[in-house]
């Protein structure tokens, strides 16, 4: 099962563009289906968003739990992203 | 020297609560407040213990309690121990009520703070005016 990145963003917010930039190319250089991302507009799933603690955009969502809030560095982002694949099955 | 309890005249209390002061009589005359001791000239003197209740009361109103539930809770707020087994559910549900607004509440702050902190992080004014003035997807 891929592991379910999402990045909540919202319109006008001109980290967040460099923020799926960033995770779109690290999903293609990890690559091999592992990962799944997602962009979530706050906007349309504020609900959502609130739920899991987002307060600001960009933030980053491993498997449903708020990992970052604010951009990493990709470096940073790189080594969340692979800890959590070594960790599964 | 133990200090003297406060005294309040009721255009005091009515200032300090932002309660009038007919209100303030009326909650005497129907019993939520017990009979507010007096000068020997007549005039009412509020104690600490008055502003206590009156504040339970206020703070009960804002959350849409009526007056008799009031009052029964302020039975149990009196007297604990013994309160009857009706007044004990009544307080138990009014619980459950507030904890649950209270949850609505922080839901509704966490959104602002999430709108507040969109605003404020993008740098050609406010996207979430538009937002919320779209109307939503079918």
């Amino acid at each position: 099962m891929p592991l379910r990145v999402e990045v909540f963003s919202a319109p006008g917010c001109s980290k967040c563009g460099h923020a799926k930039t960033v995770l779109r190319r690290l999903a293609d250089d990890i690559g091999g289906g592992c990962i799944h991302w997602r962009e979530v507009d706050i906007l349309e799933e504020m609900d959502y968003a609130v739920e899991l603690g987002v307060l600001s955009t960009p933030a980053i969502a491993i498997d449903g739990k708020l990992a970052f809030t604010g951009l990493p560095s990709e470096k940073k982002l790189r080594a969340v992203l692979l800890k959590h694949l070594d960790g599964r099955p | 020297m133990p200090e003297a309890a406060s005294a309040y005249r009721i255009s005091d209390v009515s200032r300090l609560l932002g309660i009038s002061t007919d209100t303030l009589r009326y909650y005497e005359k129907i019993g939520l407040l017990p009979a507010v001791q007096r000068s020997t000239g007549g005039v009412r003197i509020y104690r600490d213990r008055d502003l206590s209740r009156l504040r339970f009361i206020r703070r009960a109103q804002a959350m849409n309690f009526s007056l008799a539930e009031i009052g029964e809770l302020l039975q149990m707020r009196e007297d604990p121990q013994h309160a009857r087994d009706e007044v004990r559910e009544l307080t138990r549900r009014k619980l459950a009520e507030v904890e649950r607004q209270l949850g609505e509440l922080d839901t509704l702050r966490r959104e602002l703070q999430l709108l507040v902190n969109l605003c404020r992080g993008t740098s050609d004014g406010c996207p979430i005016i538009e937002g919320i003035d779209t109307p939503e997807r079918e």
